[in-house]
């Protein structure tokens, strides 16, 4: 297997002209849309095609794209749909990939997702920093309606849909679907409390279907070639195509479409090239940065799918991968992620908004020479008082990472809190003094 | 309905019921909270009130859940004391712990939750707490110290659910967030204090409370707020005879928890300087020994021309007034100025009828005047006018009508109407007597005595129970009690010595 040979999601990715509609539908573009609106399939049968082809969401959390959709109350008549372009979790680049070189697949999979869940307007949420990516997604939707893909009466069908592109302020918090539909609402950016779940009552209080852009964007491929086609790839319950982001020091970093259950070692050493000269594999965040640590001899033999990965301890996420050299020093590395979440907690939750503080300022002082050994027990007792007590995930998405990092690397952070005592380390990422 | 097994104990509750209020019903206490409130929507972000719920694979937070048949809940295993400990240990981590100059020492969910924790150890490091501001006045009423708060949102809700004036906001994130006022604007709404009352902690703080008092100092008495016709359920809290606040008291029929900034304010009345403290005879300060001989001629069988009533008067009091102007043969009644105490309602909980007791009139079948009418009627009155209450000569009508006339006055402030009378008897102001007020929707709430009397005032109601006696009646009622009896067979009015918590709306037409 060589990484061409799966193009159902990256077929234009790396080309200058894949964004343009004419291109789009020259490669058999709307092709799928037409299939839906023309030849007369129902929502039932979109939804079961999605629901058979065994789509899992790649926002993150795998939920199976086709049950969520089956969520929506039958007898609901005003239901939004939104498309999440927010990608901020540190790793993960792939969906503005997918928006930079071909808007137009996730625009068609939007339209047949909104038809198949009878929503009559789209967002598409595009992460605030990424404002190429709102001019580029905005043409390609004035492309779209222009050419009657979009509006009223999409292709003489009898279904209207409208789609807006709109531009976050750039919270990742925001990217957590109630934070994202209450950001839109022009409320504070912040997760609701769920139940209520947004699938029932969500944006303006109606129900409301999020989905990550590479969820929908797998939708035309499902219709066009059938659920059966889609399963073909994958392994029995994590089928299709994933899109991977690598980055890190190997020789070819980038956005990879594998199919799922490709083993990690295969991907590493043929797709990835291996390491960069000079730099030896220490650990690897396979799925973005909420996931816990693999060490190298761990990941190396683990399958990249949603079974695999959680048998060995940490999650396919949104396939963000951090692969981490041997130089690497990983106490600050984890002071890194921490100063993350600890920035980015919204703060509602006691447990998020004090713990992530709590551990970002633990490490802060392990960095800056003042750690002792029970700070290292501290750091666990914090973990424990976060771990499933919040509203939203992202206390978690803290404690993983910090976890994992103490339970794999601890002697570097005792290693740490021995040297201290002789000379504090310099660092090279002197982001303390910010907050 | 739906069994649910609590702590092991099997119990039976109605579909929809909240797991809160279920696990507070098995316990017999609250689960710890901050942000929860039953009257405001759920936010689930205190995190405290986690529990167990078997076949949950994580605890479940009980404000945001309703009960299901079969369920089974645990509240006090290990596992959600651990959580409950390792959360409030969260909400210690910035906060100042200043309760030696905090108001809410005494009364604040952080300091009972840490006592029944017993955090006595915990792991929380002093060294480098997030700072922020203290004593910021935020408003006519409200001080915010923004170091003490531990963002439970309530008084944000309030604002935006209760009062819809979305002053309130949670600005900025992480442990950075804190509790502020809009820019540009302040904690004005009218019902303001409130916040004060649901905040948790020693964030709110009343400004005209702060410092006044250590709470564990203060006795509690129930009251009806008399500051308008809604008639709020309060608690008075008092020590030596002085009120030092009011707080709402729940009655879901009338007020739910809340009550007005306004209404909060009228136990000041009850301290005013000018407050009548003793008889005065033609203006000078007597002993009440020394009215008798006055008040005997002028209150004597015949010589009572006209007796006004008022709706800020108790139901007794105006009642007795009835009975003895009867007594006295008087030709006229009044039920008082009906113009008088009218001010802006609103759909909260304000009403425009300023006075706590008009419907009551309506029981008694007293008529109120307008001041022209009143002013006309005192004028055709031949001998005493017996006046009851509030201010009536304020207005300048029954003022000038009230000139050269023989007036009697039993009132609780200094005021024209005193200024004119005779005779002024000094009676006791809402506080310092028990009685009835009937509300806008025709509630009846009784209300005992939280305060004493100021000097030589009396009780009003004793005041005209003595009159009634001096009048002739037999066997004048030596008792509140007695009053009332009088008066629910008189009125057909369901017994005013056991009226329920919530009051009591009588059937039209009579005794419910
Ligand atoms: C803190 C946080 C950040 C998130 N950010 C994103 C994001 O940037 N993009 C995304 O698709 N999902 C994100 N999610 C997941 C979403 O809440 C949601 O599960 C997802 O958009 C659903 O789409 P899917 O079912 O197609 O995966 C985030 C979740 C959390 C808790
Ligand atoms: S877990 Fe953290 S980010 Fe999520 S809602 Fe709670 S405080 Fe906000
Ligand atoms: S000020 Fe009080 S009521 Fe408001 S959020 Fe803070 S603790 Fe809660
Ligand atoms: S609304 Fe009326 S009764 Fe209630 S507190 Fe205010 S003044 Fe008193
Ligand atoms: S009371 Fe339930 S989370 Fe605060």
């Amino acid at each position: 297997m060589t990484p061409n040979d799966y193009t159902m999601l990256s077929a234009r990715f790396g080309r200058s002209d894949g964004h343009k509609l004419a291109v789009y539908e020259a490669e058999g573009g709307y092709r799928a849309l037409r299939k839906v609106l023309q030849d007369g399939m129902s929502r039932e049968e979109v939804r079961e095609e999605v629901k058979g082809a065994g789509l899992r969401g790649r926002g993150g959390a795998g939920f199976p794209t086709g049950v969520k959709w089956g969520f929506v109350p039958p007898d609901a008549d005003e239901i939004y749909f939104f498309v999440n372009a927010d990608e901020s979790e540190p790793g993960t680049f792939k969906d503005r990939y997918l928006l930079d070189y071909d808007p137009h697949q996730t625009i068609e999979g939007t339209i047949i997702s909104c038809f198949a869940v009878k929503a009559k307007l789209a967002f598409i949420y595009i992460r605030g920093e990424f404002g190429w990516l709102v001019d580029r997604v905005q043409k390609a939707v004035d492309e779209a309606y222009a050419a009657g893909y979009l509006g009223k009466d999409i292709l003489g069908s009898g279904y209207d849909l409208e789609m807006i592109v709109h531009k976050g302020a750039g919270a990742y918090i925001c990217g957590e679907e109630t934070g994202l539909i209450n950001s839109v609402t022009g409320r504070k950016g912040q997760p609701s409390i769920k139940p209520p779940f947004p699938a029932v009552q969500g944006f303006l209080d109606k129900p409301t279907i999020v989905n990550n852009v590479e969820s929908v964007a797998s939708v035309p491929f499902i219709i066009n070639e059938g659920a059966a086609a889609y399963k073909a790839f994958g392994t029995e319950k994590s089928c299709g195509t994933k899109l991977f982001s690598v980055s890190g020091p190997v020789k070819r970093p980038g956005v990879y479409e594998i199919p799922l259950g490709l083993p990690f070692r295969e991907f590493f050493n043929d797709w990835l090239g291996g390491m960069a000269e000079g730099e030896k594999l220490k650990a690897v965040i396979v799925g973005g940065s909420s996931v816990p640590v693999l060490p190298a001899e761990e990941i190396m033999n683990t399958n990249l799918d949603y079974e695999s990965l959680g048998e060995a301890g940490t999650m396919l996420g949104s396939g963000g991968m951090i692969v981490i050299p041997e130089s690497c020093d990983m106490v600050e590395l984890i002071q890194v992620l921490m100063h993350f979440y600890f920035d980015e907690s919204c703060g509602q939750c006691t447990p998020c908004r004090e713990g992530t503080g709590w551990l970002h300022r633990i490490v802060k002082r392990l960095r800056g020479g003042g750690g002792t050994p029970e700070d290292l027990d501290l750091l666990e007792h914090v973990c424990d008082g976060m771990a499933g007590l919040t509203i939203c995930p992202l206390a978690d998405a803290a404690v993983m990472p910090m976890r994992s990092f103490l339970d794999k690397f601890r002697p570097e952070f005792e290693a740490l809190i021995q040297e201290t005592a002789a000379a504090a380390p310099t660092s090279r990422w002197p982001r303390g003094e910010q907050e | 309905m739906a069994k649910v097994t609590i702590d092991g104990q099997e119990m039976e509750f109605a579909e929809g019921t909240r797991l809160f209020d279920a696990c507070a019903e098995a316990r017999g206490e609250a689960l710890p909270h901050f942000c929860y409130h039953p009257d405001l929507s759920v936010a689930g972000v205190c995190r405290l009130c986690q529990v167990e719920v078997e076949g949950m694979p994580k605890l479940t937070i009980a404000c945001n859940t309703f009960v299901r048949d079969g369920m089974v809940v645990h509240t006090r295993n290990e596992k959600v004391r651990k959580a409950a400990r390792q959360i409030l240990e969260m909400h210690l981590v910035n906060h100042p712990v200043d309760c030696p100059i905090c108001d809410q020492a005494g009364e604040c969910g952080l300091q009972n939750q840490y006592m029944t924790y017993g955090l006595y150890e915990s792991e929380v490091e002093q060294a480098d707490k997030v700072n922020k501001a203290k004593a910021e006045v935020i408003g006519p009423h409200v001080i915010l110290d923004k170091e003490r708060c531990v963002l439970c949102s309530r008084c944000v809700r309030f604002c935006e659910e209760v009062t819809k004036t979305g002053e309130m906001g949670i600005f900025n994130r992480g442990d950075r967030a804190e509790i502020g006022v809009a820019p540009g604007t302040e904690l004005a709404n009218e019902y303001s204090l409130n916040t004060v009352d649901i905040c948790p902690v020693g964030a709110l703080t009343s400004r005209d409370f702060r410092f006044q008092k250590r709470v564990w100092m203060l006795k509690s008495t129930p009251g009806v707020c008399p500051g308008c016709a809604t008639g709020c359920n309060v608690r008075i809290d008092h020590e030596a005879g002085r009120i030092f606040r009011l707080k709402p008291r729940r009655n879901d029929e009338v007020n739910g928890p809340w009550m007005c900034d306004r209404g909060r304010m009228v136990y000041k009345d009850v301290h005013d300087e000018d407050r009548l403290t003793t008889p005065l005879l033609r203006g000078e300060a007597v002993a009440w020994a020394d009215v008798e001989e006055d008040l005997a001629r002028l209150l004597a069988f015949g010589s009572v021309g006209l007796a006004v009533g008022s709706a800020r008067a108790t139901l007794e009091e105006n009642f007795l007034l009835k009975r003895l102007a009867e007594r006295l043969g008087a030709g006229e009644m009044s039920g008082g100025l009906r113009d008088a105490d009218r001010g802006v309602g609103d759909d909260i909980l304000q009403d425009a009828d300023r006075a706590p007791n008009r419907r009551g009139l309506e029981i008694l079948d007293l008529a109120e005047h307008d001041a022209v009418t009143l002013a006309g009627r005192i004028g055709n009155a031949s001998g005493t006018i017996l006046l009851l209450g509030g201010d009536p000569a304020a207005a300048p009508e029954v003022a000038a009508a009230l000139q050269g006339k023989d007036v009697v006055f039993v009132g609780t402030h200094a005021g024209a109407t005193a200024a004119l009378a005779q005779v002024v008897l000094p009676g006791a102001a809402w506080a310092e007597t028990a009685g009835v007020f009937v509300n806008r929707q025709g509630r009846l709430q009784d209300f005992p005595q939280a305060i004493a009397r100021p000097d030589r005032a009396r009780e009003t109601w004793r005041i005209l129970v003595e009159r009634l006696a001096a009048a002739g009646e037999d066997t004048p009622p030596a008792s509140l009690r007695t009053v009332r009896l009088l008066l629910t067979e008189a009125h057909g009015l369901p017994d005013l010595n056991s009226l329920p918590a919530v009051g009591s709306v009588p059937a039209a037409g009579g005794a419910d």
